[in-house]
């Protein structure tokens, strides 16, 4: 029953992950695979404040995804100078930065040894503990992001975004700015990823770089896009089917030594056969937005 | 000291630009960034390894078979999948998300048969190497460097004056109409995908021969190919040289200055400065991607 426990915490981290690229790759076209390196952000920012000064879980989640913010903030006004391909380019260059920064900075994240003793979530006095009270606390903020991200994305600012994910210069010919719209994107795509970093490390109370690879930006980008990019539900069932697969994996009797290789290579060939099959409908079924 | 650090800038300049030059032929007529390019720069590195070590085949002909099977891998992944995802969609996104996919399983079928673990064709202890002008280059190194230098100008005048070179250069810069002209453009696609990842298989073999290789060796490599390509303007060859000069060059003054831990994070730094200040590469060559 833990164990059930602890990967509903997971599939919920996830569905943080991806749900809040997907306000990114899916609404406004920017596909980055730079989600892991600020989801790792936010897991040291608030493992850091937490351990060095002590500070409550309430102050760090917001410094956290402000710090978030500000780093999503400096780096898509450099990279959204760039399109397409060489965007994708340029945030696997960030993806690659930040890994060397949590890897070789050793004053301050201790490198490849990783921060050990992370307390537990206390929110007035109430600990989060045992993992059904996390559970629900995961849920919780799934919950709201779910809500913020489904009204974005039917405000008039979500309208813009998917109107420059279409044609950017028809958008830009309509007077709206779409370098400034293509920044906000990005900047609350990477605040809302701070989120689950900070669960996660809470959760785990030990990170460490290796945690936060391109392979983790890979495997996010590809819960967004076999969620079908837009769609909020098929992206949380996207989610949880790629966590839940590892596991049925070792039902089958897969030994544990390639197990986590075998469940990349399955959700890379997922990936080659989403592309396959929907290459054709792909535009088409992420333009229909209800 | 000073010495040494001009033969480190040769020796990872020559391999840097080979992998630039492997992966500018694929990029220059399939139009999409294969990702996958690093697994195979890996893949003939770990062939050669595993002929050499496990079956005991002497190293040139596992050398050899090791150029072979990677050029057809890279050519049967480009028939087999871009090929048909060229004809459903000209889209290059979906390309690399494709591309994507095929590095994973890739790299992790790399994990699985050889282990995370580094390997390496090195016998025995490592040589101190030869004394030259007070600095240390082992034979392999110089190896290393003379066989990278003979590739670069081959493949400059295999562009240049060859049939199958011209043809790959019509094909990159009009595929249309050099299918008007009657140039079959994927035949042409097919063999450009061939002969890149063969040399990216002599490049990773290179690598393997000289230091060590894991699984993710690749990827690093590829990575610096490509700013050295963006950097030296995309789509020209002289460029691509020069820009793997200019990378090289500040990574190993980086490293002698600051540390060698952060040679990745100036390999970036670089790359941003370009895309700000000169976002169509030194060159200035124009580039329909980029024209928004």
């Amino acid at each position: 029953m833990e164990y059930i426990l602890h990967l509903f915490i997971f599939i919920s981290i996830y569905i943080l992950l991806s749900q809040s690229l997907s306000l990114a790759a899916g609404y406004s076209g920017l596909i980055s695979l730079a989600h892991a390196g600020f989801y790792g952000i936010g897991a040291y920012t608030s493992a850091l404040l937490t351990v060095n000064f002590g500070l409550p879980f309430l102050i760090t989640l917001p410094l956290a995804m402000l710090f978030c913010g500000i780093t999503a903030i400096i780096v898509s006004t450099i990279s959204l100078r760039t399109v397409d391909d060489y965007f994708i380019i340029i945030t696997l260059g960030i993806q690659v930065v930040v890994f060397s920064i949590m890897n070789n900075w050793q004053s301050l994240t201790r490198g490849p040894l990783g921060i050990p003793g992370i307390p537990s979530i206390e929110i007035f006095g109430f600990p989060f503990e045992d993992k059904i009270s996390f559970l629900l606390l995961g849920l919780f903020f799934v919950g709201v992001v779910w809500f913020l991200l489904n009204n974005i994305s039917r405000s008039p600012f979500g309208r813009i975004l998917i109107a420059l994910s279409e044609d950017e210069i028809f958008t830009q010919s309509l007077g709206k700015n779409v370098y400034k719209a293509k920044v906000i994107s990005f900047t609350l795509s990477a605040m809302f990823a701070a989120i689950p970093g900070v669960l996660y490390a809470h959760y785990i109370s030990y990170i460490d770089p290796t945690s936060f690879t391109i392979d983790e930006s890979i495997f996010i980008l590809s819960i967004v896009i076999i969620g079908g990019m837009r769609n909020m539900f098929k992206i949380a069932i996207a989610a949880a089917f790629l966590v839940l697969l590892p596991e049925a994996l070792r039902f089958l009797g897969m030994p544990s030594a390639i197990a986590a290789n075998m469940r990349q290579i399955i959700y890379g060939a997922i990936l080659i056969v989403v592309i396959f099959r929907s290459s054709k409908e792909f535009m088409p079924s992420i333009q229909t937005v209800k | 000291m000073s010495f040494q650090i001009i033969i480190n800038i040769a020796l990872q300049f020559s391999i840097i630009s080979l992998v630039g030059i492997s992966f500018f032929l694929i990029f220059n007529t399939g139009k999409y960034y294969a990702i996958h390019h690093s697994a195979i720069i890996a893949l003939g590195g770990y062939f050669t390894f595993f002929f050499h070590r496990k079956f005991g085949v002497s190293l040139p002909i596992s050398i050899f078979s090791s150029i072979i099977i990677t050029g057809l891998l890279g050519l049967f992944i480009e028939f087999f999948i871009f090929k048909n995802l060229r004809k459903k969609s000209s889209e290059t996104f979906f390309m690399i998300i494709a591309s994507l996919g095929i590095y994973v399983i890739m790299q992790n079928l790399i994990s699985i048969f050889w282990g995370d673990d580094s390997k390496t064709i090195r016998v025995g202890e490592v040589e101190v190497g030869n004394i030259f002008l007070g600095a240390y280059i082992t034979d392999i190194q110089i190896v290393i460097i003379i066989v990278s230098i003979i590739l670069i100008v081959l493949s400059l005048f295999f562009l240049k004056y060859t049939n199958l070179g011209k043809k790959m250069q019509a094909v990159s810069s009009n595929e249309e109409l050099s299918n008007i002209f009657g140039i079959n453009s994927n035949h042409v696609i097919l063999w450009s995908f061939g002969v890149g990842s063969a040399l990216a298989a002599i490049a990773g073999i290179l690598i393997i021969l000289d230091t060590d290789m894991t699984p993710s060796t690749g990827f690093k490599y590829l990575f610096y190919g490509v700013v050295a390509m963006i950097i030296g303007g995309v789509g020209n060859f002289k460029g691509l040289i020069a820009g793997a000069l200019i990378l090289v060059t500040a990574q190993n003054l980086s490293a002698y200055y600051i540390d060698s831990k952060w040679m990745d994070a100036t390999a970036y730094v670089i790359l941003i400065l370009f895309l700000v200040w000169k976002p169509l590469g030194f060159s200035g060559k124009r580039l329909r991607k980029v024209e928004i």
